[in-house]
């Protein structure tokens, strides 16, 4: 728990002299990367948590082919979000609403990786933009609240963090289960489990909220419809889920191809 | 095709008695958007908590079984009403408005009337 704490400390004093310069650029590390404009939070990615595009195409809200064609055509002059409205596919509000939902949920994997062994960002990429693009900053401060209440939830849903990186087990139900609707989201979340995937795995499945899908299943371990694991269980190896990367336009800075260059040039 | 910003303006200044407005994210309990408010009302801490209300809700159809969606609900407290409207949108998965209105000033059905259009002007 240390080396989380420590990261959090070193990644909150990076943000701050970032803040002041009102830099941009991002920030980036294993955990993920966070993108400002002049000292703002313009856009955040982690990879276990669902990107913009796979939540509006997951949800059947964009065709596939209508996403594609915004990231090619819009995201070399880094716009690909703005097209999207500007081709009438979505109206400002949506992308705004669709767009802030994903920067909060990858934000907090950012800023409270999960597995303590993920280091907190330390590079900032002096100047890097996101080829989305921006479209509703927020400041820096405001994102920090927001991740610490979003702490203080889980722990007060049910204090076991094991819960966040285990494979998600139903437990049976004794009777013969009512033939139930699931038309809350904690239901879509229990029909999904199937005792292999981690609630993030899940998360990129349904292309919902990887932090409310947490949220979600500490909630169903307190009501008793999901397995708790013992303190202390080490989590299994986790896979990388499968959705979102792929889906990053071929010519956008990689951030993630960026650290695993970095990281075979710091192993020779 | 208004942003959130126009769709908070416009419930604030069409509703009347309007004295609080905000939209939320339900499944994390965030106010993506709040106009209004005051020292008394304030709208981040409601609308964390009626996040549970709306949870509440969706779980007892749940239990009850029903093949149905929630289109609003409504509070009545002695001095004002509460609005909870969920938004339907094919992308608005997840987000409800919230609105409070003084009791006094409020028409309640003109109230749930243009919060209705300005759901389906946040859509294209």
């Amino acid at each position: 728990m240390t080396a989380v704490v420590t990261g959090g400390a070193v990644v909150t004093a990076t943000l701050d002299r970032l803040v002041r310069e009102r830099a941009t650029g991002a920030l980036h590390g294993r955990a993920g990367a966070l993108y400002l404009a002049d000292g703002a939070l313009v856009h955040a990615e982690s990879p276990v948590v669902p990107d913009v595009g796979w939540r509006l195409t997951a949800s059947g809200r964009l065709s596939r082919e209508s996403w594609e064609e915004a990231v090619t055509e819009g995201g070399p002059d880094h716009r690909a979000g703005s097209l999207l409205v500007e081709r009438g596919r979505l109206s400002r509000g949506e992308l705004e609403l669709c767009h802030l939902s994903a920067l909060f949920d990858a934000a907090y994997f950012v800023l409270s990786p999960l597995d303590g062994s993920q280091r907190a960002p330390d590079r900032f990429l002096r100047g890097a933009r996101h080829w989305f693009g921006p479209v509703r900053p927020v400041p820096v401060a405001a994102v920090r609240r927001e991740v610490r209440r979003r702490r203080g939830l889980l722990e007060r849903a049910w204090p076991c963090p094991e819960l966040d990186v285990s494979p998600v087990v139903p437990v049976p139900a004794p009777a013969p289960a009512p033939r139930a609707v699931r038309r809350s989201p904690s239901g879509a979340v229990l029909a999904a489990a199937d005792g292999v995937r981690t609630p993030t795995q899940i998360a990129g499945a349904l292309g919902r909220s990887a932090f409310a899908t947490l949220l979600d299943v500490r909630r169903l371990a307190a009501a008793g419809l999901v397995r708790t694991p013992a303190p202390g269980t080490p989590p299994p190896r986790r896979a990388r889920p499968a959705a979102p990367a792929a889906r990053v336009p071929a010519d956008a800075p990689e951030i993630f191809l960026l650290q695993r260059i970095r990281d075979a040039l710091e192993a020779l | 095709m208004a942003n959130t910003e126009t769709a908070l303006k416009d419930a604030m200044n069409s509703i009347d008695g309007a004295l609080g407005v905000a939209l939320v994210d339900y499944g994390s309990g965030m106010a993506l958007g709040t106009l209004g408010g005051s020292a008394s009302l304030d709208l981040n801490v409601a609308a964390a908590a009626n996040t549970d209300v709306v949870r509440a809700k969706l779980r007892a159809m749940e239990m009850l079984n029903l093949q149905d969606s929630i289109e609003d609900i409504l509070i009545t407290l002695g001095t004002q009403y509460h609005l909870i409207r969920l938004l339907t949108g094919r992308g608005g998965n997840g987000l409800f408005l919230y609105l409070v209105l003084d009791s006094k000033r409020a028409n309640l059905a003109m109230a749930r009337h243009q919060l209705r259009r300005i759901e389906s002007e946040l859509e294209v």
